[in-house]
């Protein structure tokens, strides 16, 4: 069977074996009725021979001769479907209905039992005939008795009968069908259950599937788990390793910035601009590669759900220690219970970039707004700074560049955001914020369902 | 102004402290984490410098300490993380500032001489008005003796209404002693102040006064 799909392989096999048993039941109820009917054909051919068989007796010549004739009023109406025969090789005597014809005489009449056949007979009938030798006297000389009736009777009998059974065998059949696709279902309704939750681990990765699954599909589900565990295993591994790999490029970086500084103390400025601009590079260079590979484990650790407001509280914490965002109101709308599909680390990482770029151009205050509207999530920061002209809003967008290419600040911008951004199915966008800054949109579809709603 | 520097960088240290000491602070330089938090536990300093990243205990536990053993001078956290999952778990251990690696010198020494001016000036440590408590040094308030943590401009805000308890303070009075100037735009900025506030130490605290401005309610009313 080439069949992809479980459901259609077992319907299909057990529809062709039911049809199978069907199709050998109706054979046997056939054959059973078919015997039946036949017996019930003999006995009564039988009991009007009883009437014949003691009448009979021979003449001189051989020739048969009955002293009484059956009593059925068919035997004397012609072609009425009811024969009988006696017959010698020296003659034959005959019911009136026969008329002008005789029935055909089997070669070989053995013994004194009725054995029954069926022959073409007179009038363009069917026959059902049972024929016997006797012997009628002490001569030994043997007479061929035959009685028949005819068979169409039976047939269409028969005929009526399969046509029925046949019909009621169709009926148990789709009844039998229906019943499979019922059981199959059920037995494949585990099988859908952890399809369901499959969906929910690639929304979340930290959702596992239940353990309460039936014994047959439980290895699978603790496989799935296993493989699940190992691979957050693998990405917290992989984070690590990223940030490990910040560390011990960086403390270098600033060895090699010390190093500068003396270099330029003892008097050798030209070398020690010219380090700083590689430590600058390199340093560049480093976080570039950093916030890719954080874009690519976002990617890999599926997304969220996070509720929004307790880690927008926690950026905006860090941000009012600075400098500059010490001196901003930070307006906070966001309703309680609000999720984004975003893992609680990326939320962190783009909330920073994307509140302290707005904390770098607000003037005095930045406004960060959430909400759920015509099936999609939208989150919204607007500062109160320049904002951006329309041309520099595309060019913002580009891959690598930042929102201020001059201002300090180690984070690779939008770039960072935007990575982040489409790693959660989210889309980002730019406009003018009411108060004349720049607002940034970003958007995430339901098509991801419900899976960031905050779990109860 | 005496400063400790936590850096087990031996390049990175030296380079440091010979900066914070042409900068005019008397440094203490030690590389090990148990160490720095004896060092911290036991003297005053006027701040610190704290990496991270260090051998025996790490940065993080050495902060906590500190801030646990009830010590709140300025903490300035070095960290090769610029990733802000780290920068929200350091500001929650305590952190004052941060910086990440590799930091231009001068901008270092400016955050830490910014960091110690907010301590400094400040002779009374505490103010209290009614329920509200505001702790002059670390620039928090306390509201029945709940610590609430602010930003630089409430805190700036509070201070401003907590000279006239019991009296009204106009819009454009606040911005101006606040931002320094006042335009007319201000006044929406300093409603959304007000609203983050009465949101972090309870709306009855900060009163409007329709027309007049803002006041805190002295608590013999």
């Amino acid at each position: 069977m080439t069949t992809r799909s479980i459901r259609a392989r077992l319907l299909l096999g057990g529809g062709l074996a039911i049809l199978l048993a069907l199709v050998l039941a109706g054979a046997g109820l056939n054959w059973l009725f078919q015997r039946h009917i036949e017996r019930r054909e003999v006995q009564s051919l039988e009991a009007k021979a009883l009437e014949l068989l003691p009448a009979l007796r021979l003449d001189a010549v051989g020739r048969p001769l009955a002293d009484a004739q059956p009593t059925d009023g068919r035997f004397a109406r012609p072609a009425s479907g009811l024969y009988w025969q006696a017959s010698t090789s020296a003659g034959l005597i005959r019911s009136s209905s026969l008329w002008d014809q005789q029935l055909p005489v089997p070669r070989a009449v053995a013994g004194t039992n009725w054995r029954l056949r069926r022959v073409d007979g007179p009038f363009g009938h069917r026959l059902f005939v049972i024929a016997r030798a006797i012997r009628p006297d002490a001569s030994g000389r043997v007479v061929v008795v035959q009685f028949a009736t005819d068979d169409d009777a039976s047939a269409a009998t028969m005929h009526e009968f399969r046509r029925e059974a046949a019909l009621a065998l169709l009926l148990l059949w789709l009844l039998l069908m229906g019943a499979a696709a019922v059981q199959i279902a059920l037995g494949l309704a585990p099988l859908r259950r952890v399809q369901a939750q499959l969906q929910a681990l690639r929304r979340n990765s930290g959702a596992r599937l239940s353990t309460d699954h039936p014994r047959e599909v439980a290895p699978l589900v603790d496989a799935i788990n296993a493989l699940a565990d190992a691979r957050a295993a693998d990405l917290e591994r992989a984070r690590h390793r990223a940030a490990d790999l910040a560390h011990s490029l960086k403390t270098p970086l600033a060895a090699m910035a010390a190093q500068s500084r003396r270099a330029r103390a003892e008097g050798a400025p030209q070398a020690a601009a010219a380090m700083d601009s590689t430590i600058a590079m390199a340093g560049a260079a480093l976080e570039a590669e950093l916030a890719r590979a954080r874009g690519a484990l976002a990617r890999d650790a599926g997304v969220g759900p996070t509720e929004l407001l307790p880690v927008a509280e926690a950026v905006i914490a860090v941000l009012e220690r600075t400098e500059r965002g010490g001196r901003l109101v930070f307006t906070v709308e966001v309703p309680a219970a609000l999720s984004l599909p975003v893992a609680t680390a990326e939320l962190t990482e783009l909330l920073g970039a994307l509140l302290e770029n707005a904390a770098r151009h607000a003037r005095r205050a930045v406004r960060i707004r959430a909400g759920e509207a015509d099936d999609t999530l939208v989150l919204q920061i607007d500062d109160d700074g320049p904002g951006m002209a329309e041309p520099d809003m595309a060019r913002a967008l580009q891959r690598g560049r930042r929102l201020d290419e001059a201002g300090p600040g180690h984070g690779l911008g939008l770039a960072i955001v935007t990575d982040l951004v489409e790693a959660s199915g989210g889309a980002l966008t730019l406009a003018q914020a009411d108060q004349g800054g720049l607002r940034v949109l970003i958007r995430w579809s339901h098509r991801h369902d419900a899976g960031y709603r905050p779990r109860q | 102004m005496r400063v400790l520097l936590v850096e087990d960088e031996p390049a990175v240290g030296a380079d440091l402290a010979a900066a914070l000491g042409d900068a005019g602070f008397v440094v203490e330089w030690v590389r090990d984490g148990a160490e720095a938090a004896f060092l911290g536990d036991t003297e005053d300093y006027a701040a610190a410098v704290l990496d991270l990243g260090l051998p025996g205990l790490d940065g993080l536990s050495v902060l906590r300490g500190w801030r646990e053993g009830g010590r709140s001078f300025p903490v300035l956290v070095l960290t090769a993380r610029a990733d802000w999952t780290e920068k929200v778990i350091g500001i929650e251990a305590g952190a004052d500032d941060y910086l990440a690696k590799p930091f231009a010198m001068g901008e270092l020494i400016a955050r830490l001489r910014g960091l110690m001016r907010r301590v400094a000036g400040h002779l009374s440590a505490t103010v209290t008005i009614g329920r509200l408590r505001l702790d002059t040094t670390r620039m928090c308030a306390f509201v029945d003796d709940r610590s609430v943590r602010l930003s630089a401009l409430e805190y700036r805000f509070l201070e401003v209404l907590a000279h006239q308890p019991g009296r009204p303070v106009a819009v454009h009075a606040i911005a101006e002693q606040i931002y320094g100037t006042a335009d007319s735009g201000d006044t929406n900025a300093i409603e959304a102040l007000v609203t983050r506030l009465r949101r972090k130490i309870g709306s009855e605290l900060v009163e409007t006064r329709r027309g007049l401005g803002y006041l805190l309610p002295d608590g013999s009313a």
